[in-house]
Protein backbone atom coordinates (compact mmCIF):
# COMPACT_ATOMS: atom_id res chain seq x y z
CA UNK A 1 0.00 0.00 0.00
CA UNK A 2 2.97 2.33 -0.27
CA UNK A 3 1.57 3.44 -3.58
CA UNK A 4 -1.56 4.77 -2.02
CA UNK A 5 -1.92 8.52 -1.92
CA UNK A 6 -5.25 8.73 -0.22
CA UNK A 7 -6.80 6.08 1.92
CA UNK A 8 -10.18 6.53 3.51
CA UNK A 9 -11.39 3.87 5.86
CA UNK A 10 -14.66 3.39 7.70
CA UNK A 11 -15.49 7.04 7.29
CA UNK A 12 -18.85 8.09 8.55
CA UNK A 13 -20.31 11.50 9.01
CA UNK A 14 -23.39 12.73 10.72
CA UNK A 15 -24.71 16.12 11.53
CA UNK A 16 -25.97 16.90 14.97
CA UNK A 17 -29.22 18.78 14.68
CA UNK A 18 -31.22 20.28 17.50
CA UNK A 19 -33.30 17.21 18.12
CA UNK A 20 -31.78 14.49 16.01
CA UNK A 21 -28.63 13.47 14.25
CA UNK A 22 -28.68 13.07 10.50
CA UNK A 23 -26.40 10.43 9.05
CA UNK A 24 -24.76 11.63 5.89
CA UNK A 25 -21.99 9.16 5.22
CA UNK A 26 -21.91 5.59 6.30
CA UNK A 27 -18.79 3.50 6.40
CA UNK A 28 -17.04 4.87 3.35
CA UNK A 29 -13.94 3.07 2.12
CA UNK A 30 -12.06 4.67 -0.69
CA UNK A 31 -8.48 4.72 -1.82
CA UNK A 32 -6.55 6.42 -4.54
CA UNK A 33 -3.14 5.36 -5.78
CA UNK A 34 -0.40 7.55 -7.10
CA UNK A 35 -1.35 9.06 -10.43
CA UNK A 36 -4.67 7.32 -10.50
CA UNK A 37 -7.84 9.02 -11.64
CA UNK A 38 -10.73 7.97 -9.52
CA UNK A 39 -14.29 9.11 -9.99
CA UNK A 40 -16.93 9.37 -7.34
CA UNK A 41 -20.38 9.22 -8.89
CA UNK A 42 -23.73 9.73 -7.33
CA UNK A 43 -26.89 11.74 -7.33
CA UNK A 44 -27.20 15.14 -5.72
CA UNK A 45 -27.19 14.88 -1.97
CA UNK A 46 -25.58 11.47 -1.92
CA UNK A 47 -22.59 12.78 -0.02
CA UNK A 48 -20.01 13.29 -2.75
CA UNK A 49 -19.00 16.81 -1.90
CA UNK A 50 -18.80 16.28 1.84
CA UNK A 51 -16.17 13.60 1.23
CA UNK A 52 -14.07 16.22 -0.55
CA UNK A 53 -14.60 18.62 2.29
CA UNK A 54 -13.58 16.02 4.83
CA UNK A 55 -10.39 15.21 2.94
CA UNK A 56 -9.52 18.90 3.00
CA UNK A 57 -10.42 19.15 6.66
CA UNK A 58 -12.97 21.86 6.04
CA UNK A 59 -15.84 20.02 7.63
CA UNK A 60 -14.20 18.83 10.81
CA UNK A 61 -14.05 22.30 12.25
CA UNK A 62 -17.71 22.87 11.62
CA UNK A 63 -20.07 22.85 14.51
CA UNK A 64 -22.35 19.85 14.63
CA UNK A 65 -20.39 17.70 12.20
CA UNK A 66 -19.38 14.35 13.64
CA UNK A 67 -16.68 12.67 11.60
CA UNK A 68 -15.56 9.16 12.39
CA UNK A 69 -13.09 6.90 10.68
CA UNK A 70 -9.69 7.50 9.21
CA UNK A 71 -8.48 9.59 6.33
CA UNK A 72 -4.86 9.01 5.48
CA UNK A 73 -2.91 11.08 3.04
CA UNK A 74 0.42 9.45 2.20
CA UNK A 75 0.15 7.53 5.43
CA UNK A 76 -0.42 10.65 7.52
CA UNK A 77 -3.58 10.44 9.53
CA UNK A 78 -5.27 13.75 8.77
CA UNK A 79 -7.40 13.64 11.88
CA UNK A 80 -4.30 13.46 14.05
CA UNK A 81 -2.30 15.96 12.04
CA UNK A 82 -1.81 19.36 13.57
CA UNK A 83 -3.33 22.48 12.07
CA UNK A 84 0.03 23.50 10.67
CA UNK A 85 0.59 20.15 9.05
CA UNK A 86 -2.75 20.28 7.33
CA UNK A 87 -2.22 23.85 6.26
CA UNK A 88 1.08 22.92 4.68
CA UNK A 89 -0.52 20.00 2.84
CA UNK A 90 -3.29 22.09 1.43
CA UNK A 91 -2.34 23.97 -1.66
CA UNK A 92 0.93 22.11 -2.02
CA UNK A 93 0.10 18.43 -1.87
CA UNK A 94 -3.65 18.59 -2.18
CA UNK A 95 -5.48 21.10 -4.29
CA UNK A 96 -9.00 21.49 -5.48
CA UNK A 97 -11.05 22.61 -8.44
CA UNK A 98 -14.47 23.99 -7.75
CA UNK A 99 -17.82 23.89 -9.47
CA UNK A 100 -17.98 27.55 -10.27
CA UNK A 101 -14.59 28.85 -11.38
CA UNK A 102 -15.50 32.53 -11.50
CA UNK A 103 -16.68 32.85 -7.94
CA UNK A 104 -13.73 30.84 -6.67
CA UNK A 105 -11.33 33.65 -7.40
CA UNK A 106 -11.25 36.84 -5.39
CA UNK A 107 -12.70 39.57 -7.58
CA UNK A 108 -10.39 42.24 -6.23
CA UNK A 109 -7.19 40.61 -7.44
CA UNK A 110 -5.84 40.22 -10.93
CA UNK A 111 -5.18 36.68 -12.16
CA UNK A 112 -1.45 37.42 -12.02
CA UNK A 113 -1.67 38.31 -8.34
CA UNK A 114 -3.66 35.18 -7.60
CA UNK A 115 -0.99 33.09 -9.34
CA UNK A 116 1.71 34.84 -7.36
CA UNK A 117 -0.02 33.99 -4.12
CA UNK A 118 -0.58 30.35 -5.01
CA UNK A 119 2.97 29.88 -6.28
CA UNK A 120 4.22 31.54 -3.12
CA UNK A 121 2.74 28.66 -1.18
CA UNK A 122 4.81 26.20 -3.14
CA UNK A 123 8.04 28.19 -3.24
CA UNK A 124 8.42 30.68 -0.47
CA UNK A 125 9.29 34.28 -1.30
CA UNK A 126 9.01 33.76 -5.00
CA UNK A 127 9.37 37.10 -6.75
CA UNK A 128 6.42 38.52 -8.60
CA UNK A 129 8.39 38.50 -11.83
CA UNK A 130 9.32 34.85 -11.59
CA UNK A 131 5.81 33.96 -10.54
CA UNK A 132 4.40 35.66 -13.62
CA UNK A 133 6.82 33.82 -15.89
CA UNK A 134 5.82 30.55 -14.28
CA UNK A 135 2.18 31.50 -14.50
CA UNK A 136 2.46 32.20 -18.23
CA UNK A 137 3.92 28.75 -18.74
CA UNK A 138 1.13 27.20 -16.72
CA UNK A 139 -1.46 29.11 -18.69
CA UNK A 140 0.14 27.97 -21.93
CA UNK A 141 -0.29 24.42 -20.76
CA UNK A 142 -4.02 24.95 -20.49
CA UNK A 143 -4.07 26.36 -24.01
CA UNK A 144 -4.31 30.01 -23.08
CA UNK A 145 -2.08 31.70 -25.58
CA UNK A 146 -2.87 35.30 -24.72
CA UNK A 147 -1.59 34.82 -21.19
CA UNK A 148 -0.38 38.41 -20.95
CA UNK A 149 -3.89 39.73 -21.18
CA UNK A 150 -5.26 37.05 -18.89
CA UNK A 151 -2.70 37.73 -16.17
CA UNK A 152 -3.60 41.40 -16.31
CA UNK A 153 -7.33 40.71 -16.06
CA UNK A 154 -9.66 40.37 -13.13
CA UNK A 155 -11.59 37.10 -12.85
CA UNK A 156 -14.88 38.74 -13.76
CA UNK A 157 -13.41 40.07 -16.98
CA UNK A 158 -12.85 36.56 -18.32
CA UNK A 159 -15.36 34.08 -19.63
CA UNK A 160 -16.41 31.07 -17.60
CA UNK A 161 -14.46 28.68 -19.78
CA UNK A 162 -11.36 30.83 -19.55
CA UNK A 163 -11.70 31.00 -15.77
CA UNK A 164 -12.11 27.26 -15.62
CA UNK A 165 -8.82 26.80 -17.42
CA UNK A 166 -7.18 29.34 -15.15
CA UNK A 167 -8.56 27.36 -12.21
CA UNK A 168 -7.01 24.17 -13.55
CA UNK A 169 -3.69 25.92 -14.05
CA UNK A 170 -3.89 27.30 -10.51
CA UNK A 171 -4.79 23.96 -9.01
CA UNK A 172 -1.86 22.27 -10.72
CA UNK A 173 0.56 25.15 -10.17
CA UNK A 174 2.37 23.55 -7.25
CA UNK A 175 2.31 20.08 -8.78
CA UNK A 176 0.11 18.54 -6.12
CA UNK A 177 0.02 14.81 -5.52
CA UNK A 178 -3.74 14.83 -5.26
CA UNK A 179 -6.25 16.96 -7.06
CA UNK A 180 -9.83 17.00 -5.94
CA UNK A 181 -12.19 18.11 -8.66
CA UNK A 182 -15.65 18.74 -7.26
CA UNK A 183 -17.98 18.69 -10.25
CA UNK A 184 -15.65 20.87 -12.26
CA UNK A 185 -17.39 23.02 -14.79
CA UNK A 186 -20.92 22.13 -13.82
CA UNK A 187 -21.59 25.85 -14.08
CA UNK A 188 -20.35 25.86 -17.68
CA UNK A 189 -21.93 24.74 -20.90
CA UNK A 190 -21.23 21.29 -22.24
CA UNK A 191 -18.79 22.12 -25.02
CA UNK A 192 -16.59 24.26 -22.82
CA UNK A 193 -16.76 21.63 -20.13
CA UNK A 194 -15.62 18.92 -22.52
CA UNK A 195 -12.74 21.06 -23.70
CA UNK A 196 -11.47 21.89 -20.26
CA UNK A 197 -11.84 18.36 -19.01
CA UNK A 198 -9.74 17.13 -21.87
CA UNK A 199 -7.09 19.64 -20.94
CA UNK A 200 -7.23 18.59 -17.33
CA UNK A 201 -7.02 14.95 -18.30
CA UNK A 202 -3.88 15.50 -20.34
CA UNK A 203 -2.26 17.60 -17.67
CA UNK A 204 -2.80 15.25 -14.77
CA UNK A 205 -1.57 12.40 -16.91
CA UNK A 206 1.56 14.36 -17.71
CA UNK A 207 2.20 15.37 -14.10
CA UNK A 208 1.19 12.01 -12.71
CA UNK A 209 -1.31 13.66 -10.40
CA UNK A 210 -3.87 11.53 -8.64
CA UNK A 211 -7.38 12.86 -9.07
CA UNK A 212 -10.55 12.41 -7.13
CA UNK A 213 -13.13 13.37 -9.67
CA UNK A 214 -16.52 14.07 -8.20
CA UNK A 215 -19.28 14.13 -10.74
CA UNK A 216 -22.75 13.10 -11.66
CA UNK A 217 -21.97 13.09 -15.33
CA UNK A 218 -21.42 9.48 -16.31
CA UNK A 219 -20.32 10.31 -19.82
CA UNK A 220 -17.48 12.44 -18.53
CA UNK A 221 -16.56 9.91 -15.90
CA UNK A 222 -16.24 7.14 -18.43
CA UNK A 223 -13.71 9.13 -20.43
CA UNK A 224 -11.83 10.50 -17.49
CA UNK A 225 -11.50 7.93 -14.76
CA UNK A 226 -9.55 4.73 -14.27
CA UNK A 227 -11.70 3.61 -11.42
CA UNK A 228 -15.20 4.49 -10.31
CA UNK A 229 -16.94 4.54 -6.97
CA UNK A 230 -20.71 4.77 -7.03
CA UNK A 231 -22.23 6.38 -4.00
CA UNK A 232 -25.87 6.24 -3.01
CA UNK A 233 -27.32 7.92 0.05
CA UNK A 234 -24.00 8.09 1.81
CA UNK A 235 -22.90 4.58 1.04
CA UNK A 236 -20.57 3.29 -1.59
CA UNK A 237 -22.65 0.71 -3.39
CA UNK A 238 -20.31 -0.33 -6.14
CA UNK A 239 -16.74 0.19 -7.15
CA UNK A 240 -14.38 -1.08 -9.75
CA UNK A 241 -12.49 -0.19 -12.86
CA UNK A 242 -14.32 2.08 -15.24
CA UNK A 243 -14.72 -0.57 -17.88
CA UNK A 244 -16.09 -3.13 -15.48
CA UNK A 245 -18.56 -0.69 -14.01
CA UNK A 246 -19.82 0.46 -17.36
CA UNK A 247 -19.83 -2.84 -19.16
CA UNK A 248 -20.63 -5.18 -16.40
CA UNK A 249 -22.89 -3.22 -14.11
CA UNK A 250 -23.83 -5.20 -11.06
CA UNK A 251 -25.60 -2.98 -8.67
CA UNK A 252 -29.22 -1.97 -9.37
CA UNK A 253 -28.57 1.67 -8.46
CA UNK A 254 -25.70 1.89 -10.88
CA UNK A 255 -27.96 0.39 -13.51
CA UNK A 256 -30.62 2.98 -12.78
CA UNK A 257 -27.97 5.67 -12.97
CA UNK A 258 -26.85 4.42 -16.37
CA UNK A 259 -30.40 4.31 -17.62
CA UNK A 260 -30.92 7.85 -16.54
CA UNK A 261 -28.26 9.16 -18.89
CA UNK A 262 -30.18 11.10 -21.51
CA UNK A 263 -29.70 9.82 -25.02
CA UNK A 264 -29.77 12.15 -27.94
CA UNK A 265 -31.68 9.61 -29.99
CA UNK A 266 -34.42 8.97 -27.47
CA UNK A 267 -37.69 10.70 -28.19
CA UNK A 268 -39.15 10.97 -24.72
CA UNK A 269 -37.87 11.78 -21.30
CA UNK A 270 -35.91 9.02 -19.71
CA UNK A 271 -37.33 7.16 -16.84
CA UNK A 272 -35.23 8.00 -13.82
CA UNK A 273 -35.92 5.88 -10.83
CA UNK A 274 -34.71 6.81 -7.42
CA UNK A 275 -35.15 5.35 -4.02
CA UNK A 276 -35.72 1.70 -4.64
CA UNK A 277 -35.20 -0.64 -1.74
CA UNK A 278 -32.81 -2.56 -3.93
CA UNK A 279 -30.46 0.42 -4.09
CA UNK A 280 -29.70 0.18 -0.43
CA UNK A 281 -28.13 -3.22 -0.84
CA UNK A 282 -24.45 -2.58 -1.29
CA UNK A 283 -22.73 -4.90 -3.71
CA UNK A 284 -19.65 -5.12 -1.57
CA UNK A 285 -18.16 -4.33 1.80
CA UNK A 286 -20.30 -3.13 4.68
CA UNK A 287 -19.89 -6.67 5.90
CA UNK A 288 -19.71 -5.53 9.46
CA UNK A 289 -22.98 -3.70 9.39
CA UNK A 290 -26.57 -4.69 9.08
CA UNK A 291 -28.30 -3.10 6.16
CA UNK A 292 -30.95 -0.57 6.93
CA UNK A 293 -29.65 0.41 10.28
CA UNK B 1 -11.54 53.86 -13.12
CA UNK B 2 -11.73 56.66 -15.69
CA UNK B 3 -15.30 55.64 -16.33
CA UNK B 4 -16.05 55.80 -12.64
CA UNK B 5 -14.73 59.34 -12.40
CA UNK B 6 -16.83 60.26 -15.42
CA UNK B 7 -19.91 58.88 -13.69
CA UNK B 8 -19.00 60.88 -10.61
CA UNK B 9 -18.59 64.08 -12.56
CA UNK B 10 -21.78 63.56 -14.53
CA UNK B 11 -23.89 64.09 -11.41
CA UNK B 12 -24.15 67.81 -10.56
CA UNK B 13 -24.79 67.03 -6.90
CA UNK B 14 -21.54 65.07 -6.56
CA UNK B 15 -19.65 67.87 -8.27
CA UNK B 16 -21.18 70.32 -5.84
CA UNK B 17 -20.15 68.08 -2.94
CA UNK B 18 -16.62 67.85 -4.26
CA UNK B 19 -16.48 71.62 -4.66
CA UNK B 20 -17.72 72.20 -1.11
CA UNK B 21 -15.18 69.77 0.31
CA UNK B 22 -12.32 71.24 -1.68
CA UNK B 23 -13.41 74.68 -0.52
CA UNK B 24 -13.31 73.58 3.11
CA UNK B 25 -10.02 71.71 2.80
CA UNK B 26 -8.42 74.39 0.67
CA UNK B 27 -9.31 77.20 3.03
CA UNK B 28 -8.22 75.16 6.04
CA UNK B 29 -4.82 74.39 4.51
CA UNK B 30 -4.17 77.94 3.32
CA UNK B 31 -5.82 79.60 6.30
CA UNK B 32 -2.70 81.63 7.09
CA UNK B 33 -2.76 83.26 3.66
CA UNK B 34 -6.41 83.84 2.95
CA UNK B 35 -7.67 85.06 6.29
CA UNK B 36 -7.51 88.83 6.87
CA UNK B 37 -6.53 88.59 10.54
CA UNK B 38 -4.60 85.36 11.17
CA UNK B 39 -3.81 86.44 14.71
CA UNK B 40 -7.47 86.36 15.61
CA UNK B 41 -7.46 82.59 15.83
CA UNK B 42 -6.02 82.89 19.33
CA UNK B 43 -6.69 84.93 22.44
CA UNK B 44 -6.77 88.38 20.92
CA UNK B 45 -8.92 91.12 22.35
CA UNK B 46 -9.95 94.19 20.40
CA UNK B 47 -12.70 95.88 22.32
CA UNK B 48 -12.71 98.86 20.04
CA UNK B 49 -14.69 96.95 17.53
CA UNK B 50 -16.46 94.09 19.25
CA UNK B 51 -19.74 92.61 18.07
CA UNK B 52 -19.70 94.37 14.72
CA UNK B 53 -22.23 93.43 12.08
CA UNK B 54 -20.76 92.21 8.76
CA UNK B 55 -18.99 95.04 6.98
CA UNK B 56 -16.20 95.51 4.45
CA UNK B 57 -13.29 94.87 6.83
CA UNK B 58 -14.95 92.02 8.68
CA UNK B 59 -17.09 90.35 6.07
CA UNK B 60 -18.78 88.13 8.63
CA UNK B 61 -18.68 90.58 11.45
CA UNK B 62 -16.72 90.33 14.70
CA UNK B 63 -17.34 88.37 17.85
CA UNK B 64 -17.83 89.54 21.41
CA UNK B 65 -14.17 90.39 21.95
CA UNK B 66 -13.68 91.97 18.56
CA UNK B 67 -12.12 89.07 16.64
CA UNK B 68 -12.85 88.64 12.94
CA UNK B 69 -15.45 85.92 12.59
CA UNK B 70 -14.42 84.93 9.07
CA UNK B 71 -10.87 84.28 10.24
CA UNK B 72 -12.07 82.22 13.15
CA UNK B 73 -14.38 80.12 11.00
CA UNK B 74 -11.61 79.28 8.58
CA UNK B 75 -9.35 78.24 11.45
CA UNK B 76 -12.21 76.27 12.95
CA UNK B 77 -12.30 74.25 9.72
CA UNK B 78 -8.79 73.12 10.56
CA UNK B 79 -9.80 71.84 13.97
CA UNK B 80 -12.92 70.18 12.59
CA UNK B 81 -11.05 68.40 9.82
CA UNK B 82 -8.34 67.30 12.20
CA UNK B 83 -10.94 65.95 14.60
CA UNK B 84 -12.75 64.11 11.84
CA UNK B 85 -9.55 62.57 10.51
CA UNK B 86 -8.23 61.54 13.90
CA UNK B 87 -11.50 60.06 15.10
CA UNK B 88 -11.92 58.03 11.93
CA UNK B 89 -8.28 56.97 11.78
CA UNK B 90 -8.56 55.51 15.27
CA UNK B 91 -12.08 54.15 15.26
CA UNK B 92 -12.27 52.64 11.78
CA UNK B 93 -9.36 50.18 12.15
CA UNK B 94 -10.64 49.11 15.57
CA UNK B 95 -14.17 48.63 14.29
CA UNK B 96 -13.07 46.87 11.10
CA UNK B 97 -10.76 44.52 12.97
CA UNK B 98 -13.41 43.59 15.51
CA UNK B 99 -15.99 43.06 12.78
CA UNK B 100 -13.69 40.88 10.71
CA UNK B 101 -12.65 38.83 13.69
CA UNK B 102 -16.18 38.30 14.95
CA UNK B 103 -17.64 37.64 11.52
CA UNK B 104 -14.98 35.24 10.36
CA UNK B 105 -14.39 33.36 13.60
CA UNK B 106 -18.00 32.81 14.56
CA UNK B 107 -18.80 30.88 17.69
CA UNK B 108 -18.02 32.23 21.12
CA UNK B 109 -15.68 34.99 19.99
CA UNK B 110 -18.39 36.23 17.65
CA UNK B 111 -20.89 36.25 20.49
CA UNK B 112 -18.67 38.07 22.95
CA UNK B 113 -17.43 40.71 20.52
CA UNK B 114 -20.83 41.44 19.07
CA UNK B 115 -22.49 41.71 22.48
CA UNK B 116 -19.85 44.24 23.54
CA UNK B 117 -20.59 46.12 20.34
CA UNK B 118 -24.30 45.95 21.04
CA UNK B 119 -23.77 47.49 24.45
CA UNK B 120 -21.96 50.42 22.90
CA UNK B 121 -24.58 50.75 20.20
CA UNK B 122 -27.41 50.78 22.70
CA UNK B 123 -26.18 53.91 24.43
CA UNK B 124 -27.22 57.11 22.63
CA UNK B 125 -24.00 58.44 21.05
CA UNK B 126 -24.16 61.94 22.46
CA UNK B 127 -24.92 60.66 25.95
CA UNK B 128 -21.95 58.31 25.82
CA UNK B 129 -19.66 61.05 24.62
CA UNK B 130 -20.96 63.38 27.31
CA UNK B 131 -20.39 60.75 29.96
CA UNK B 132 -16.80 60.22 28.83
CA UNK B 133 -16.23 63.96 28.72
CA UNK B 134 -17.80 64.39 32.10
CA UNK B 135 -15.48 61.80 33.60
CA UNK B 136 -12.39 63.20 31.96
CA UNK B 137 -11.34 66.79 31.52
CA UNK B 138 -13.08 68.54 28.66
CA UNK B 139 -10.10 68.92 26.37
CA UNK B 140 -9.65 68.49 22.64
CA UNK B 141 -7.89 65.15 23.10
CA UNK B 142 -10.59 63.76 25.37
CA UNK B 143 -13.20 65.00 22.95
CA UNK B 144 -11.64 62.90 20.25
CA UNK B 145 -11.42 59.97 22.63
CA UNK B 146 -15.08 60.25 23.53
CA UNK B 147 -16.23 60.40 19.94
CA UNK B 148 -13.90 57.56 18.98
CA UNK B 149 -15.35 55.40 21.73
CA UNK B 150 -18.79 55.76 20.27
CA UNK B 151 -17.80 55.51 16.64
CA UNK B 152 -16.10 52.14 16.22
CA UNK B 153 -19.15 49.92 16.94
CA UNK B 154 -20.83 51.10 13.75
CA UNK B 155 -17.92 49.84 11.72
CA UNK B 156 -17.87 46.59 13.63
CA UNK B 157 -21.52 46.06 12.79
CA UNK B 158 -21.02 46.95 9.13
CA UNK B 159 -17.95 44.78 8.59
CA UNK B 160 -19.39 41.95 10.65
CA UNK B 161 -22.38 41.66 8.35
CA UNK B 162 -20.27 41.96 5.23
CA UNK B 163 -17.84 39.35 6.50
CA UNK B 164 -20.63 36.97 7.29
CA UNK B 165 -21.83 37.09 3.71
CA UNK B 166 -18.39 37.18 2.08
CA UNK B 167 -17.33 34.18 4.14
CA UNK B 168 -19.64 31.95 2.14
CA UNK B 169 -18.23 33.11 -1.19
CA UNK B 170 -16.35 30.61 -3.33
CA UNK B 171 -13.09 32.48 -3.22
CA UNK B 172 -12.92 32.34 0.57
CA UNK B 173 -13.39 28.57 0.55
CA UNK B 174 -10.86 28.34 -2.28
CA UNK B 175 -8.34 30.28 -0.21
CA UNK B 176 -8.92 28.06 2.80
CA UNK B 177 -8.46 25.02 0.61
CA UNK B 178 -5.05 26.16 -0.58
CA UNK B 179 -4.05 26.51 3.04
CA UNK B 180 -4.35 30.22 3.66
CA UNK B 181 -4.16 31.18 7.32
CA UNK B 182 -7.12 32.82 9.02
CA UNK B 183 -5.34 36.17 9.07
CA UNK B 184 -4.65 35.90 5.39
CA UNK B 185 -8.28 35.09 4.64
CA UNK B 186 -9.50 37.91 6.86
CA UNK B 187 -7.20 40.65 5.67
CA UNK B 188 -6.23 39.68 2.15
CA UNK B 189 -9.39 38.01 0.89
CA UNK B 190 -12.36 39.40 2.78
CA UNK B 191 -11.19 42.90 3.70
CA UNK B 192 -10.44 44.03 0.12
CA UNK B 193 -14.00 43.10 -0.75
CA UNK B 194 -15.30 45.34 2.02
CA UNK B 195 -13.22 48.43 1.24
CA UNK B 196 -15.90 50.02 -0.90
CA UNK B 197 -18.33 49.96 2.02
CA UNK B 198 -15.70 51.28 4.43
CA UNK B 199 -14.70 54.16 2.18
CA UNK B 200 -18.30 55.14 1.56
CA UNK B 201 -19.19 55.03 5.22
CA UNK B 202 -16.07 56.96 6.17
CA UNK B 203 -16.91 59.73 3.75
CA UNK B 204 -20.44 59.98 5.07
CA UNK B 205 -19.22 59.78 8.64
CA UNK B 206 -16.69 62.54 8.28
CA UNK B 207 -19.49 65.06 8.26
CA UNK B 208 -21.27 63.38 11.14
CA UNK B 209 -18.15 63.26 13.30
CA UNK B 210 -17.74 66.99 12.80
CA UNK B 211 -21.38 67.46 13.66
CA UNK B 212 -21.09 65.43 16.87
CA UNK B 213 -17.91 67.18 17.93
CA UNK B 214 -19.61 70.51 17.27
CA UNK B 215 -22.55 69.38 19.37
CA UNK B 216 -20.19 68.52 22.20
CA UNK B 217 -18.52 71.90 21.88
CA UNK B 218 -21.93 73.52 21.80
CA UNK B 219 -22.61 71.92 25.17
CA UNK B 220 -19.28 73.21 26.39
CA UNK B 221 -17.68 69.79 26.54
CA UNK B 222 -15.51 69.90 23.49
CA UNK B 223 -12.88 72.23 22.19
CA UNK B 224 -12.12 74.94 24.73
CA UNK B 225 -11.51 78.63 24.18
CA UNK B 226 -9.60 80.32 22.75
CA UNK B 227 -9.26 77.62 20.08
CA UNK B 228 -11.79 78.47 17.39
CA UNK B 229 -14.47 75.82 17.02
CA UNK B 230 -17.70 75.99 15.11
CA UNK B 231 -19.80 74.37 17.82
CA UNK B 232 -18.63 76.63 20.62
CA UNK B 233 -18.95 79.66 18.36
CA UNK B 234 -22.61 78.84 17.78
CA UNK B 235 -23.09 78.29 21.50
CA UNK B 236 -21.53 81.64 22.38
CA UNK B 237 -23.58 83.49 19.83
CA UNK B 238 -26.85 81.79 20.71
CA UNK B 239 -27.24 84.00 23.74
CA UNK B 240 -27.24 87.13 21.57
CA UNK B 241 -29.84 86.06 19.07
CA UNK B 242 -31.53 87.59 17.20
CA UNK B 243 -29.71 90.92 17.45
CA UNK B 244 -26.18 89.66 16.76
CA UNK B 245 -27.35 87.06 14.27
CA UNK B 246 -23.96 86.80 12.52
CA UNK B 247 -22.42 85.19 15.59
CA UNK B 248 -24.50 82.03 15.08
CA UNK B 249 -25.53 82.08 11.46
CA UNK B 250 -22.07 82.02 9.90
CA UNK B 251 -20.57 79.25 12.04
CA UNK B 252 -23.82 77.34 11.61
CA UNK B 253 -23.58 77.71 7.85
CA UNK B 254 -19.99 76.53 8.02
CA UNK B 255 -21.07 73.32 9.77
CA UNK B 256 -23.78 72.90 7.19
CA UNK B 257 -21.30 73.26 4.33
CA UNK B 258 -18.97 70.59 5.73
CA UNK B 259 -21.65 68.05 6.57
CA UNK B 260 -23.58 68.66 3.37
CA UNK B 261 -20.44 68.42 1.24
CA UNK B 262 -19.34 65.13 2.75
CA UNK B 263 -22.83 63.71 2.51
CA UNK B 264 -23.06 64.52 -1.17
CA UNK B 265 -19.69 62.98 -1.89
CA UNK B 266 -20.53 59.96 0.25
CA UNK B 267 -23.73 59.38 -1.68
CA UNK B 268 -21.88 59.78 -4.94
CA UNK B 269 -19.23 57.26 -3.85
CA UNK B 270 -21.91 54.81 -2.81
CA UNK B 271 -23.56 55.06 -6.22
CA UNK B 272 -20.19 54.72 -7.88
CA UNK B 273 -19.26 51.60 -5.95
CA UNK B 274 -22.67 50.07 -6.50
CA UNK B 275 -22.16 49.90 -10.24
CA UNK B 276 -19.41 47.36 -9.57
CA UNK B 277 -21.66 44.38 -9.96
Amino acid sequence: MSDSILDIQNLSLSFQGLTETVDVLDNINLSINRGERVALVGASGSGKSVIARIILGLLQSQKGAIVKGSVRFRGIELEAATGNQIESLRGREISMIFQDPTSSMNPVYKIGTIFHEILNRGTHNISKKLALIKASKLLEEVSITEFKRVLESYPFQLSGGMNQRVMIALALANKPALLIADEPGTALDVTVQAQTLKLMHNLVKKNNTAVLFISHNLGVVRQFADRVYVIYKGRIVESGSTSSIFENTKHPYTKALMNAVPKITSKSFFDASDDSSLFKQPAFHHKDREIGQ
Amino acid sequence: MKLKIKILLANPLSVMGLLLISLVFGSAIFADFITPFPLHKGAVVDFSNFNQAPNLTNIMGTDLVGRDLFTRIIYAFRISIMLGVVVLIISVPIGVFMGLLAGYSGGKLDFVLMRITDVFLSIPPLVLAMAVMGLLEPTLLNGMLAVTAMWWPWYTRLIYNLTRSEKEEGYVVAAEVVGASRWHVMFREILPNCTHAIITKMTLDFGFVILIVSSLSFLGLGVQAPTPDLGSMVAEGARYLPDSWWLTVFPGLAILIIVFGFNLVGDALRDMMDTDS
